[in-house]
């Protein structure tokens, strides 16, 4: 009786953000892949399909901004999960109280608009910035040229994705069992094996949901390169916003997009049928 | 009885915060002994076997192994190892992988680490077929015989038990008892084993130490124990007895408060004081007491109520109540019931040399 | 086996240092909206509050705070709407499509929000709908409703249906059950999503940079300015902005503090 009252009221419940969603992002969707096949600069679905777009890709080059987009997404992934690793450690298993100080401060930082952030990094390292600036005025000189280059761009992909990362890791590191590393220990593994035998393969979802929420909002990310960057690369999804912009060709725009949404959607897809959701959110056995 | 000390801790101290946890204890552990530690919750048994096998740090004290320190070497570096409470098998290692844990560790190689963990399974009674099991199949009696394999093969100096089978059913625990005593047989180690359980301890252990309040209370045989608990907490912990507050007379007998207890010229040498003023506890098991038909008699006779009876699989248990108000419990066994109903007045009666008595309260 | 005490002191120093690296650009930011100079650079000579006095006077920033505003009350509303029932789906209910659902609810939030704007845009166009604020409100539904979704349902997770098994035994209806048993066990979830809906949508530029049309949202103006011209108030409404999320915190925990206090009398 329970269970067939569960499948209706679920059907129920789900039913107004499916509802949303269906009509403000699969449609959507829909339509971008509809005129990915259009005719270069039309505005409208009606017109004979043709594949010309995805053949300006090629030739016009922008496999080139895909590939910064993706080798940037990837580069601030793995030191993303360098960076975030001791930390979300030391908030799963060892803070205590300064974890919940932590979680706080990390969250607020989301609340605050990724521009005025990447922002602040513009002031903080240009010449004339807050490092510079105060450098030269106390030691006569002070480092030139950190922004504007792909470096830059990279940190300024592990700043804002920060969050991204450490709280699913923090969430995979705190499903290691206690008993587990210390019953390691005392069977003679050392602080590496016991990273390397259970630690790293008994997290292995956080750190899954983790890469995969960092390296697909990476690669989909703009403001990061145009802001400190001042486009020394062009990314895809920059191309993507002038095509549909400056370039007014929906066609182009909605292939380039497409390839992204491929390329990206394959990854989290992939990726995501590997976990299981309600272990990771938490879900009482 | 001279076998060689093993495991010496001296004067171990251990305090969390304000609370301490161990006040400054001494053991000693035989070499090949089954030495079982026993104590209510809260009692610091637990913190003993996190001290030795280095989970934990000590506050003060030394602990040696064979006359070396070892209570500031690193856990993973100590030759010893622990059957966790929870088992603690790697959820995401098959059975043979999880014996093998160890061998991998020391960099033994794989062909070897496998012969081992068969030789292992084949010793716990476990199929050879097990070795690819994932652990999530296994039963409980399974994984506990997987947790004893992973800790053998590791070969450790002593090995610590930490009540690995508190959360088992009656049936299955029983019988994991005797297993567990009869692989310390065969394989001749040195068992440390932690439970809450006296009657878990009574089965398998060769020496039992009774802990209360991050002290020893007594540490003894389990024979010992049985019949000359040295306190009345230690006889409670037993489970059911009856315990009757006493003092001495000035003739070398016994009186007992709010009880028609009088035993004059007691022939027992209990090995204790009995001037007048000494007070003392006396023990007697509930299965000593007898319901006394009309004509016979004992050393020590009470008369009471029967107000209740439970049975208790093999044997039925009484409840009497004299009229002074003390209740006494009596045990028979099934086939020696006694006949009467509740609220009939009744005559019980014990002898002498079924009693103990504890000094002191 | 508790951490060493030198581990334990390296990581706290760590998530120290990791802590003063996130607030540094607004710090940064904090400084330049108090500097006098219109060409900003450090080091600071004159400090002065003239460009709040300024930016506070200006109709166009109240109308850009304006529509900030009005989006964001509005997503959060719905976005707790919806997502109280969408977490029922999520995790509470046992039903057939969902392992799909779950699926439907995270694609918005792995997705790259500037292409989900464009998209948007191109669908608005088609079925002819003209973008303006409201057109805003329905793209950061898109992110946030399922994000709103996510955080109830880890209140959902921690549930127990015996709860309502035992409701519905007592007589109660479904509706009753929702209302009496439900609800307001779910409340702190419905709460905090509000709080992550409301904060998301004031700070989001991505979504509404495409879909706000002759509309502009405070994050939409800041980011033109900053990618085309500096204006010495950028980093004057950059610290508006960040006090207006942090205002809403401190109401919220403030009020959190409250009902807490209430009830533990």
């Amino acid at each position: 009786m329970m269970e067939r009252l569960d499948r209706r009221q679920g059907l129920l419940a789900a039913l107004p953000i499916t509802a949303l969603l269906a009509v403000s992002f699969l449609a959507p969707l829909l339509l971008v892949a509809l005129f990915s096949i259009m005719p270069q600069k039309v505005f409208s679905v009606l017109n004979m399909p043709d594949f010309s777009s995805f053949g300006v890709i090629v030739s016009q080059g922008y496999y080139r901004s895909l590939f910064w987009s993706l080798s940037m997404a990837f580069a601030a992934t793995v030191i993303l999960l360098v960076v975030c690793w001791p930390l979300a450690y030391g908030m799963a298993k060892v803070f205590g109280r300064f974890s919940l100080v932590l979680t706080i401060a990390v969250v607020m930082t989301l609340f605050v608009s990724e521009n005025i952030r990447l922002f602040g990094w513009v002031l903080t390292l240009m010449k004339g910035g807050l490092i510079e600036g105060y450098m030269r005025s106390y030691l006569g000189a002070g480092p030139d040229g950190m922004l504007y280059n792909v470096p830059i761009i990279v940190f300024g992909l592990v700043y804002v994705y920060f969050p991204f990362m450490l709280f699913p890791l923090a969430q995979g590191i705190s499903m290691v069992p206690d008993d587990a590393r210390q019953a390691a220990t005392d069977l003679g593994a050392t602080r590496w094996q016991v990273f390397r035998e259970i630690d790293l393969p008994l997290a292995a979802p956080g750190i899954l949901v983790g890469s995969l929420l960092s390296f697909v909002l990476a690669a989909g990310a703009m403001a990061e390169s145009k802001l400190l960057g001042g486009q020394v690369v062009i990314v895809l999804a920059d191309d993507v916003e002038t095509a549909f912009t400056f370039g007014q060709n929906w066609p182009l725009g909605s292939a380039l997009a497409m390839v992204l949404i491929i390329l990206v959607g394959t990854v989290a897809v992939v990726g995501l049928s590997r976990v299981d959701l309600d272990t990771i959110m938490g879900r009482k056995r | 009885m001279a076998a060689p000390i093993i495991l010496r801790l001296k004067g171990v101290k251990k305090k969390f915060g304000d609370f301490t946890a161990l006040h400054g204890i001494d053991l000693e552990i035989e070499e090949g002994e089954f030495f079982t530690i026993v104590g209510p919750s809260g009692s610091g048994k637990s913190t003993i076997i996190r001290l030795l096998v280095g989970m934990d740090d000590l506050t003060e004290g030394e602990i040696s192994l064979r006359g070396n320190r070892i209570d500031q070497v690193p856990a993973n570096l100590r030759p010893t190892c622990m059957v966790f409470q929870s088992l603690a098998l790697f959820p995401h290692r098959s059975v043979g992988e999880n014996i093998e844990f160890p061998l991998k560790i020391r960099g033994v190689a794989p062909a070897q680490r496998k012969e081992r963990a068969i030789e292992l399974l084949d010793l716990l009674r476990l199929p050879r077929e097990f070795y690819g099991k994932r652990i999530q199949q296994c039963s409980g009696g399974e994984k506990q015989r997987v947790a004893l394999a992973r800790a053998l093969a590791f070969d450790p100096e002593i090995l610590f038990f930490d009540e690995p089978l508190s959360a088992l059913d009656y049936r299955l625990r029983k019988t994991l008892e005797k297993e567990l005593k009869d692989l310390h047989e065969r394989t001749g180690k040195t068992f440390v084993y932690i439970t809450h359980s006296l009657e878990e301890a009574m089965v398998m252990s060769d020496r039992i130490a009774i802990m209360r309040a991050g002290r020893f209370e007594q540490i003894a045989t389990a024979d010992e124990i049985y019949a000359r608990p040295v306190s009345r907490f230690v006889a409670e912990f037993m489970g059911e007895v009856n315990l009757f507050d006493v003092h001495g007379t000035p003739n070398g007998g016994l009186v007992g408060k709010g009880i028609e207890l009088h035993v004059n010229g007691v022939a027992r040498d209990y090995g204790l004081d009995l001037g007048p003023e000494a007070r003392f506890t006396m023990m007697v098991r509930p299965e000593s007491l007898r319901f006394l038909p009309a004509g016979e008699t004992a050393d020590i006779i009470l008369q009471g109520v029967l107000t209740a009876q439970y049975a208790l699989g093999s044997r039925i248990q009484y409840n009497v109540e004299t009229a002074s108000g003390v209740q006494i419990t009596v045990e028979k066994l099934r086939e020696d019931a006694f006949g009467g109903g509740i609220g009939d007045a009744v005559v019980l009666g014990f002898d002498i040399d079924s009693t103990h008595l504890i000094g002191g309260e | 086996m508790r951490a060493s005490r030198s581990t334990r002191v390296a990581l706290l120093v760590y998530g120290i240092v990791v802590i003063f690296l996130l607030y540094l650009p607004l710090i940064s930011v904090g400084f330049a909206s108090i500097s006098k100079a219109r060409y900003l650079s450090f080091p600071i000579r004159t400090y002065a509050t003239k460009w709040y006095g300024e930016a506070l006077a200006s109709s166009t920033v109240i109308e850009l705070f304006n529509t900030s505003l009005k989006i964001a009350v509005i997503v959060t509303a719905v976005s707790m709407i919806v997502g109280f029932f969408g977490a029922l789906a999520f995790a509470r209910y046992q039903w057939r499509y969902r392992p799909l659902f779950q699926k439907l609810i995270l694609l918005p939030i792995f997705f790259p929000q500037t292409v989900l704007g464009l998209a948007l845009l191109i669908w608005f166009n088609t079925i002819g709908i003209v973008p303006t604020w409201k057109t805003a409100v329905v793209a950061h539904l898109v992110w946030i409703a399922p994000i709103a979704t996510l955080v109830i349902a880890i209140r959902a997770y921690g549930f127990d249906p015996a709860l309502e098994e035992a409701a519905r035994d007592l007589g109660a209806s479904t509706f009753a059950i929702l209302r009496e048993v439900t609800l307001p066990l779910l409340m702190p979830g419905i709460i905090s999503a509000g709080l992550f809906a409301f904060l998301l949508s004031w700070g989001n530029f991505p979504l509404s940079l495409f879909t706000t049309g002759a509309d502009s949202t405070l994050p939409e103006w800041l980011y033109a300015k900053m990618v085309s011209g500096y204006s010495p108030l950028v980093p004057t409404l950059g610290i508006l902005s960040v006090l207006g999320s942090f205002v809403i915190i401190a109401v919220a925990f403030t009020l959190r503090w409250m009902v807490k206090g209430r009830q533990a009398e």
